[in-house]
């Protein structure tokens, strides 16, 4: 395993309660690897209109367990895994189907969904995992878990760096890009299972019912501030890492004792009315 | 100019079917290198559907035989295009996105930039390079994306109704333009549009679609009282003389043809 103690060393010079504990350590590094990733997928999510799609892949992380469980597989390993098969079968369900997206992703969403609970409802002991899936508990992230984020981050870097632009071509006109002979079905495959993989680890972070949020409520804050689709992958990084400090902070605080996810949505949602607020005074000004 | 070489494209029998409506009827139809070649027909006709089956978009039978071979540079200008009015997107990134390999998120290189605004020149729209995609009226939105189709360098260039929504003087700039980046750069167009004044100055060839070919060569042989009325219907030739009298106001060479249907 790579040796990763600098990185907790880094994190234990944050000037929060509580940071010389590792698990606070590893809270505070798996969220500063999530928000940003989360952010910027976020806003091509929001191009897409694929909101719909991440809180699938997103419920699909309770089957995901589930299966892995009954397979005698890490869970930690099923669960990512099951969510990139989920995410590639809608894709490619949506590209053979004459049906609307929606529906295609309704019924896979339907299904990973009744998988996950009919497994469930014949064993007790993963029943108890429920509440960490609904919820999330960052605070239960191991080293492994973020070694994986770190190779994860890597990845999304590079996507990032490849495939901004023609994400961007294709989700103005999938049509004028293929016609410009740009790889619109390769890059969307690759957006796909890059989306799966970081909702299925935010999935720890916030919990199934809030993924979407750390999807969506960035971009749609930064699509108010930003004056450019440069500046709005920006400002959804910005809006979202301030949102996870600030509610990692807040959430550990004995007088708060929130859950981690919920607090840092919160915070990530006081962003979206200030957003709103700045768009509203600009408009005015402009009129 | 017709014959000088193989035709760019060759529609050969090429049929669309769409939920058991036969959209496009065995088409056979051919256009000539270097030509402009418009498409003309009544709305519903299978234009569009003619199109995107060219661009590989819609399954048809029959063949579509392109001169360059499917590597071929091609330019694509759409009927319409749904964008998100809300969304922070620059003139100067939707010119950028496809030939800066540096993301967007680092900015706009110089080169890029320069590259933009004289392709915005070029048609006409350098005032809004600043402005957001989602603003743009709808003709503007033509002259930009007619922008993004000529980024492409095309050797073919498609362009489904480009002046659709563009005022006057636009339109004229469209096809003089077009016509002036033809004859120096020698691409191909295939353009389909409801302006038979502009089709009968600008066009070199004419293609009458009606879910099969109507007639087609050049406009002065093509634009017959008898084959409009086929294509359109009766009231087609009121709309028809009413356009001439806009778009030709000095006696030119094709006004006869309309004339003659009026006469009919
Ligand atoms: N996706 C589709 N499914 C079923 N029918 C379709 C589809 N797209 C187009 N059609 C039908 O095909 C016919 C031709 O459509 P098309 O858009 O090619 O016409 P057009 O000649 O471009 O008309 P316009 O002048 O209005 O642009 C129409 O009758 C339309 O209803
Ligand atoms: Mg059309």
């Amino acid at each position: 395993m790579i040796d990763l103690s600098w990185l907790f060393h880094l994190a234990s010079l944050f000037p929060l309660d509580g940071m010389d504990m590792r698990f606070m350590q590893q809270a505070l590094v798996a969220l500063v690897l999530l928000a940003p990733m989360t952010a910027a997928l976020g806003v091509q999510v929001v191009c897409y209109r694929m909101a719909f799609f991440s809180d699938a892949v997103g419920h699909s992380a309770f089957a995901g367990v589930a299966i892995g469980l009954v397979l005698g597989v890490n869970p930690h390993i099923s669960m990512p895994l099951f969510g990139l098969a989920v995410g590639l079968v809608i894709m490619f369900m949506q590209r053979f189907s004459a049906l609307p997206s929606d529906t295609v992703i309704g019924v896979v969403f339907s299904a990973v969904v009744a998988a996950g609970l009919a497994v469930v409802s014949r064993n007790n002991t993963i029943a108890r995992d429920l509440q960490q899936f609904l919820y999330g508990d960052i605070l239960t992230m191991t080293e492994t878990d973020i070694c994986w984020l770190l190779a994860l981050f890597a990845v999304f870097v590079l996507f990032q760096i490849v495939a901004f632009n023609r994400l961007l071509y294709a989700s103005t006109s999938s049509i004028i890009a293929r016609a410009h002979r740009v790889p619109v079905a390769l890059f969307e495959y690759l957006f796909a299972a890059l989306l799966a993989l970081v909702v299925m680890f935010s999935v720890w972070g916030v919990g199934v019912l809030l993924v979407t949020a750390m999807l969506i409520v960035p971009a749609a804050a930064a699509r108010n501030f930003a004056r450019s689709a440069g500046g709005m992958f920006w400002w959804a990084i910005v809006v979202s890492l301030t949102s996870a400090v600030t509610g990692l902070a807040l959430s550990v605080q004995p007088w708060m004792g929130t859950a981690t996810g919920a607090t840092i949505i919160l915070v990530c949602c006081v962003w979206f009315v200030a957003s709103v607020v700045v768009l509203a005074v600009r408009n005015e000004r402009q009129a | 100019m017709e014959n000088d070489n193989a035709p760019a494209i060759v529609f050969d029998h090429v049929s669309v079917t769409r939920s058991g409506l036969n959209i496009l009827d065995q088409v056979n139809a051919s256009v000539p290198r270097g030509s402009c070649t418009v498409l003309i027909g009544p709305n519903g006709a299978g234009k569009t559907t003619l199109l995107l089956a060219l661009l590989g978009e819609v399954n048809y039978r029959g063949n579509i035989t392109l001169g360059g071979g499917r590597g071929l540079r091609i330019g694509y200008v759409p009927q319409k295009l749904a964008l998100d009015r809300g969304m922070p997107f620059t003139v100067a990134e939707f010119l950028s996105m496809g030939i800066q390999k540096r993301p967007l998120w680092l900015g706009i290189s110089r080169q890029a930039r320069k590259q933009a605004r004289d392709l915005l020149d070029l048609v006409h729209a350098t005032h809004l390079i600043r402005r957001r995609v989602g603003t743009l009226s709808g003709g503007e939105m033509q002259r930009v994306l007619l922008a993004l189709a000529l980024q492409q360098n095309p050797e073919l260039l498609v362009l489904d109704e480009p002046s659709a929504g563009v005022d006057f003087e636009g339109g004229r700039l469209f096809c003089e333009l077009l016509e002036d980046l033809r004859k120096s750069q020698g691409f191909t167009q295939i353009m389909v549009s409801h302006d038979l004044g502009m089709v009968a100055h600008h066009a070199t060839c004419v293609i009458c679609l009606k879910r099969r070919v109507i007639a087609q060569g050049p406009p002065a042989k093509v634009l017959t009282g008898e084959v409009l009325q086929t294509l359109f219907g009766m009231h087609m030739g009121l709309i028809c003389a009413q356009d001439h009298l806009h778009a030709m106001p000095a006696g030119s060479g094709h006004t006869a043809s309309c004339g003659e249907l009026h006469h009919d």
